[in-house]
């Protein structure tokens, strides 16, 4: 049926299709391995003696509702928020001459290249003080804003024809609504795939939320997860590849709904 | 009601961009539901000069008066002034009725109403069975009446129109023309239109101002700009093919083409000196025989068919080139051709100031 013509090109893909998803099937097949099956035949993709007890076990040990619903709360927090400063930063950018605008901007971007070990401290110092430890709001606060956003949301606008911009002004529409009205529905491709991104990035985030969530009701996932990978927690492998599955279920449900976007801005701005 | 149009002013506008000069004291004013056309070569600052207007861009020096009021301390709601740009600049995440209804839903125009002055103007531009596509699912003609669709909705007093018709096809750039001239009709509004085309602006405009660098060289009605441009750049801009300038030379009331008289001034009183002549090309008389003693003798070089004109290009005796426009294929290359010059449909232009001196007779 399919005479197409497979080429070295196609092999070199498959290869790479291979290298990305067998560590996927990896991980959901061993989460539902027993432990003895697991050592013994670990590297089988379908288990010998299918079971539900690491869920089980792991629904026993830890409050997997609570773990996902931090981990959604802090992920949204910091997505929304990184997506409107960057966006409104964007704007402003885009919109407004104003004196050191170059130069402010390249303040902006050049955080990009500070290492997030250079202002960990700080920041922990800051959010100590402010109360915020064992909470989530401690962990997005300082993540809020991100220059990377900006600096796309900034690329995209340009290619918003300035005459759209004059239209709108020519018909006194007020700029909070020129925003939110014409500028944002346009960038929808690149807001939905620059969001998925910062979301999932959120989402497995491990450093920061360790110094911040020391309670373990105030823990995120990857935080759980260290838990079953560490010598405190034991090596029960199928346990831990299990809390995995748990955890990459709603990236991955992402990802499948906001493919084409993500695609789509790749490929173009979505403007035309 | 309200008047439906206003006046424009300009008076002594100045743009600069960086410390380049695009406008320079440019002094304008534009009457209550007049058809004002600016015209003139890329660069010359005719859209700058509309953009002001359009309170888009800020005067460097000089003022901008609406109907006697100054735009930049004026309270618009919006209502004062519509424009279409050249490339359209439809919001793109909207609709053909979203497109046209935004501006009023902004400003509370009541639901009624906005639905009565949208329908009618989606009616007159015939645009009703493409109401609910977006602009990307548009043809650039429809693209095109959405925008002015769009200007009208407001029943705006000014109408500012940048280049509209660049960018749509020959064929139905004429017939949406037409259009905007029966909206004129219709609306009664101020208009003003930039464009770089003479025959939108000879067919539309009620007045044409023709600008070059900044400057407005001549503004008066379309059959004026054409029949008595005040300047040599005015003469070479209008019309096609471009208009002949030929040195020469006055003696007295002989005037002298490389040496022989071709014509005999009446009524002159101009220095003894040299001059350019400028005569259209439908006003070189050719023949096959000599008319008069002052006919000039000249060979056809290359003819060009137009169907409804036939264009020759001539070549004088000493290599200098003319060129004619003729009803009919009555000649052939290689030809001998007398060409008779007239004083009254010919122009006299100084060399140095570049100014037309209508013989010397100033009006």
């Amino acid at each position: 049926m399919l005479k197409r013509k497979i080429n070295l090109w196609h092999i070199l893909l498959l290869l790479v299709i291979l290298g990305a998803i067998l560590p996927i099937l990896f991980m959901i097949s061993n989460s539902f391995k027993t432990l003895r099956d697991s050592y013994g035949t670990m590297l089988n993709l379908i288990p010998l003696h299918p079971t539900l007890e690491n869920y089980q076990l792991l629904n026993q040990q830890v409050n997997l509702l609570g773990l996902t619903w931090n981990t959604f709360l802090m992920a949204t927090m910091v997505t929304v928020g990184k997506l409107l400063t960057g966006l409104l930063t964007a704007y402003a950018f885009r919109s407004y001459q104003f004196k050191g605008k170059m130069l402010i901007y390249l303040i902006f971007v050049s955080t990009i290249f500070v290492p997030f070990t250079i202002v960990m401290i700080p920041n922990y110092l800051v959010i100590a003080k402010l109360n915020l430890l064992n909470n989530i709001i401690g962990v997005a606060l300082p993540q809020l804003c991100d220059a990377t956003g900006i600096m796309i949301f900034l690329k995209t606008m340009e290619k918003i024809p300035n005459s759209l911009i004059d239209a709108a002004k020519i018909d006194n529409i007020p700029n909070r609504r020129i925003f939110f009205n014409i500028v944002v529905p346009i960038l929808k491709p690149s807001i939905v795939s620059v969001g998925a991104i910062f979301f999932i990035n959120s989402w497995n985030e491990y450093v920061w939320p360790t110094l911040i969530l020391k309670d373990k009701a105030s823990f995120t996932l990857p935080l759980a997860l260290q838990n079953y990978i560490s010598s405190e927690g034991g090596t029960n492998f199928p346990l831990a590849m299990a809390l995995s599955t748990i955890m990459v279920i709603l990236p991955l449900i992402i990802y499948l709904i906001f493919q084409k976007y993500i695609l789509n801005s790749i490929s173009n701005s979505g403007l035309k | 009601m309200s008047k439906s149009n206003a006046t424009i002013e300009l008076k002594k506008i100045s743009k600069e961009f960086k410390k380049n000069t695009i406008i320079d004291g440019l002094d304008l004013s534009v009457k209550a539901g007049e058809f004002l056309v600016l015209l003139g070569p890329s660069g010359c600052g005719k859209s700058t000069t509309l953009r002001m207007i359009a309170g888009l861009e800020e005067p460097t020096s000089g003022a901008v008066m609406i109907d006697d009021e100054n735009l930049q301390e004026m309270k618009d709601d919006g209502h004062t002034i519509a424009m279409v740009f050249q490339d359209y600049a439809l919001y793109p995440n909207m609709t053909v009725y979203q497109n046209l209804e935004y501006a009023l839903k902004v400003h509370k125009v009541p639901a009624e109403e906005r639905k009565n002055r949208i329908e009618n103007v989606l009616q007159t531009l015939n645009l009703v069975k493409y109401k609910d596509r977006l602009p990307s699912q548009l043809s650039g003609g429809q693209k095109q009446r959405v925008a002015v669709g769009r200007g009208m909705v407001k029943k705006s007093k000014i109408f500012l129109l940048d280049e509209p018709l660049s960018n749509i096809d020959v064929q139905l750039r004429e017939k949406a023309r037409d259009e905007i001239q029966k909206l004129h009709v219709m609306n009664q509004q101020t208009i003003v239109y930039v464009t770089h085309d003479q025959l939108e602006a000879m067919a539309l405009g009620d007045r044409i101002a023709v600008m070059n660098q900044g400057i407005i060289q001549m503004i008066d009605i379309p059959e004026n700009i054409y029949n008595k441009p005040t300047n040599l750049f005015v003469a070479k801009f209008i019309g096609t093919p471009q208009i002949n300038l030929i040195e020469v030379e006055l003696q007295g009331n002989q005037l002298k083409l490389a040496g022989k008289t071709v014509i005999e001034t009446m009524d002159v009183h101009l220095q003894s000196q040299s001059y350019y002549l400028g005569v259209r090309p439908e006003n070189l008389h050719c023949s096959k025989t000599r008319v008069s003693d002052l006919s000039l003798e000249v060979v056809v070089e290359d003819i060009v068919d137009y169907g409804r004109f036939v264009q020759l290009l001539l070549v004088m005796e000493d290599g200098r080139h003319l060129k004619a426009i003729v009803n009919e294929l009555a000649f052939e290359t290689g030809d001998k051709v007398f060409v008779t010059l007239q004083q009254e449909t010919s122009l006299l232009f100084d060399p140095t100031t570049e100014k037309n001196l209508y013989w010397g007779n100033y009006e």
